[in-house]
């Protein structure tokens, strides 16, 4: 009920996995990466007196002549196509105000949302007054990257039936770097969970819903609000445990690697909890 | 405090969860999150301790300074308490931002340690009506992950628990002064005895239900919540209802039968865990502050 | 903590002469017979004056009196928001609970020391439920409650005097708040403590010892406000809290015949 422990008493990551692999091509800002000239100089990495330093605690990458540095830990770099879940947190002029976790806040515009009615409707200002109605601040969407804006921010679209508002379910935010790139984001997991791995780190584990109807009047907008049974829910709570379980340890994020973990968590009760 | 915003249908999420004695985390609706307690982790303190509930953490400080007492209560020593809501923990707390939060936490807790027996103030006196300790408790909020009432009592019973206080003997001087000589002796401490210290548990209200250790998102869920003050043997200290909503009679009373079952067991669980750690004397491994 | 320039301040700390004297006079709880000093039994509150719109310019305000016990309150609003941070439909609610400086025993400060903010929040969670908020979206109500003199039970009497106050003012609410507060002493249980019965921390060592003070809306049988000091059991607690709630019933009919009674005297 009331779980305390000694500090010095509770496992280290670091102790558990003594012959973890040292990275041999970390650098700190400043550090020299290379003096041959012939390089072309990347992301996180600055030229002084000829010289390619590094402008970030991170890994070094060599493509043919680019080199960049990855940083360790960052916020979210969007590229156009990436999957993304973010939330809804300002509803302004013909455009929503979304956080992906990124530098800037993201765009999604009232144009590229599909609409109760059919996609090929024409917005008018009816629609543009029922803005909040749609989506207000809070709401979370899963979202895909339509564009970057001169300055970084992301412009999102919705306009597929897979993306849009989310439902029940809960949010798990880790580190986009651990979210792992694929062909697809959107997996309905065998346990009963349905997963989408945003690229920007945020997580979004809910149950799998019904065969969605695909023209539905309400055009992804109306949520459901009955109860989720508690079998999903044991299995949501799981996964979510997983996933942190996975990110604390820093592994990659991908839908083997969840079930995985997943799978062997089965021999424990599912009422531990990392965070 | 630090909010978190929450769509409508994850709030349904949470709410239902709550029914199914089921949380999002897997928790069940009278457990803690896990906790990771260190004492005795500044060296410029008299007493101190950090405590870690899943991501709130708190670092506590006790400072023994000499000082006058309180002309009402000239026989006993005081104790005083400051939180102090670090902008490390959320930009929203620079500048006057965290101030409410701060004075909230305190009030609380000295009046949960408000009444004779909590705490032997008595002992503290050097000079009566001139003279006695000081107990400042200095709390720093170091990161907010929901429940911060909680964790700041805990890690103040904690910080109490390690503290020591030099051994102090007066001496008449020539001409009727009175002289202090402070022992510098480590070891010529006297340690307090912390065992009716209580513990706060807040209880928050979701929907129908009420839950101990609220998560962030719970927090965001809740409208009122009741906070109370318990000790080991499961006397209420201090009792508080905080939040913008209002609660029905007989819930209040299911959330104060709660929580003073939850109180006792984390009270004495925390006591066995800090005996357990005295234990360990000069065995101890420290870890500090490296994760 | 900051210097108020506008105000030639006292000696940084002064105290009272009183808490010099040889033996303070220690007044006990109860007279040889058991009795209440003021002549009360146990369970019976003070004399209770009230009336609202006393402050002409004020949207709406009330006077309480509860023996030596006197709190006045004024409601201003709703009015525009001047720091509006962020998109809300609902109103704002703001509470300011006051000690005039020479209201207590002690002298007390024009800044607000840490109690009184402590009771302006506990005010403001008092009241608020009761508040229609959303009837009055991006706009403000000020509630200010000032202690002209306290004789205990102030906490207790600023909400009653506040709640009447807002009902005054025309501020639509789900219903009243009213409060009573009582002390507890071993056995003994006294209902709307003066100053000297209220629990003090220094007193000797007993359990059950403490007060407690329940804000509590009648209509809608919700508890809006609970806050309790000093060391006592749970089902003394329980048992105290309910006291509280009878007693609030008691007084509901009292009070809205007052708010009736006030109205009718302007029109």
């Amino acid at each position: 009920m009331a779980d305390i422990r000694l500090a010095s008493a509770c496992v280290r990551t670091a102790d558990v996995n003594p012959n973890r692999q040292e990275l041999d091509n970390l650098v700190t800002p400043g550090d020299i990466i290379t003096s041959d000239t012939g390089f072309m100089r990347g992301h996180g990495t600055y030229m002084e007196d000829d010289r390619l330093h590094a402008s970030v605690a991170g890994v070094v990458d060599r493509v043919n002549k680019l080199i960049c540095v990855r940083p360790l830990k960052t916020r979210y770099h969007g590229e156009v196509g990436d999957v993304v879940v973010g939330r809804i947190i300002e509803v302004g002029q013909r455009r929503w105000k979304v956080d992906t976790h990124s530098k800037l806040d993201s765009i999604l515009m009232l144009s590229s949302v599909n609409l109760p009615g059919g996609e090929l409707r024409r917005r008018s200002e009816e629609d543009e007054k029922m803005m909040r109605h749609y989506l207000k601040e809070g709401d979370l969407i899963s979202a895909e990257v339509q564009s970057l804006f001169m300055d970084g921010s992301l412009s999102l679209h919705t306009r597929s039936l897979k993306y849009g508002k989310l439902g029940q379910g809960t949010l798990v935010t880790v580190s986009p770097s651990l979210v792992k790139r694929r062909k697809t984001h959107f997996h309905n997991l065998p346990c009963g969970a349905t997963i989408i791995l945003g690229n920007n780190g945020y997580i979004w584990i809910a149950p799998i819903s019904g065969e969605e109807n695909e023209d539905s009047a309400g055009g992804g907008y109306e949520q459901n609000l009955e109860p989720v049974s508690r079998i999903d829910r044991e299995v949501i709570c799981r996964m979510r445990n997983c996933v942190l379980a996975l990110s604390q340890n820093k592994m990659m994020l991908f839908d083997t690697s969840i079930l995985y973990t997943y799978e062997n968590s089965l021999k424990f009760s599912v009422s531990f909890s990392f965070f | 405090m630090a909010d978190v915003l929450l769509s409508d249908a994850e709030k349904t999420f949470i709410l239902h969860g709550i029914q199914d004695n089921l949380r999002e985390d897997g928790r069940g609706c009278d457990d803690y999150r896990h906790m990771e307690i260190e004492t005795d982790v500044v060296s410029n303190t008299s007493g101190s301790a950090r405590l870690r509930l899943a991501n709130t953490d708190v670092l506590v400080g006790v400072k023994a300074e000499l000082g006058v007492p309180e002309p009402i209560k000239p026989n006993q020593g005081r104790l005083e308490f400051f939180v102090d809501c670090s902008a490390n923990a959320t930009p929203e707390f620079e500048g006057r931002g965290g101030e409410v939060l701060a004075t909230e936490i305190s009030t609380i807790l000295s009046r949960a340690y408000d009444n004779p027996n909590a705490l032997d103030l008595k002992s503290l006196s050097v000079i009566p009506g001139s003279q006695c300790w000081i107990l400042y408790v200095d709390i720093l909020l170091l990161e907010c992950g929901g429940n911060l009432f909680d964790a700041a009592s805990i890690a103040v019973k904690a910080a109490l628990f390690s503290t020591k206080i030099p051994n102090v003997s007066v001496l008449k001087g020539d001409e009727g002064q009175m002289e202090l000589e402070i022992s510098d002796d480590p070891y010529d401490v006297k340690q307090l005895d912390i065992s009716s210290c209580p513990c706060l548990v807040t209880l928050s209200k979701i929907g129908y239900f009420h839950v101990v250790d609220a998560s962030q998102k719970e927090e965001a869920c809740c409208l009122a919540r009741v906070i109370m003050g318990i000790t080991q043997t499961g006397l209420v200290t201090a009792l508080k209802k905080e939040g913008s909503g209002s609660l029905d009679p007989e819930s209040v009373f299911d959330m104060m039968e709660t929580g003073k079952k939850v109180g006792e067991i984390l009270g004495k669980n925390l006591t066995a865990v800090l005996k357990e750690e005295a234990a360990l004397g000069k065995k101890r491994k420290l870890v500090g502050f490296l994760r | 903590m900051p210097i108020d320039t506008r105000r030639i301040t006292g000696p940084e700390t002064s105290q009272t002469p009183y808490s010099f004297c040889k033996e303070p006079e220690k007044k006990a709880l109860l007279d040889e017979n058991q009795e209440r000093w003021d002549g009360r039994s146990h369970d019976q509150m003070r004399p209770t004056f009230l009336r609202a719109g006393v402050i002409s310019q004020a949207k709406g305000s009330a006077y309480i009196e509860l023996n030596k016990t006197k709190v006045i309150c004024a409601v201003y609003g709703p009015r525009e928001i001047t720091r509006r941070e962020e998109f809300s439909m609902k109103g704002q609610l703001t509470c300011e609970f006051k000690f005039a400086t020479f209201s207590c025993q002690l002298r007390r400060q024009h800044q607000p020391d840490n109690q009184e903010k402590d009771l302006s929040i506990q005010l403001l969670e008092a009241l608020e439920p009761a508040v229609c908020l959303h009837k009055f979206p991006k706009a403000q109500v000020n509630v200010y409650a000032t202690v002209l003199e306290n004789d205990g039970s102030a906490l207790a009497a600023a909400i009653t005097c506040a709640s009447v106050a807002l009902a005054y003012a025309g501020i639509e609410m789900y219903d009243l708040v009213l409060s009573a507060s009582l002390r507890l002493a071993g056995d003994i249980v006294l209902l709307d403590p003066s100053e000297n019965e209220e629990f003090k921390p220094q007193m000797d060592l007993q359990v059950n010892n403490g007060s407690l003070t329940v804000g509590y809306m009648p209509s809608l049988n919700q508890i809006s406000a609970l806050t309790s000091s000093g060391e006592c059991q749970l089902d003394v607690l329980t048992k105290a809290i309910k006291l509280c709630i009878e007693n609030c019933q008691k007084v509901y009919p009292v009070i809205q015949h007052c708010l009736m009674k006030s109205k009718n005297l302007e029109e």
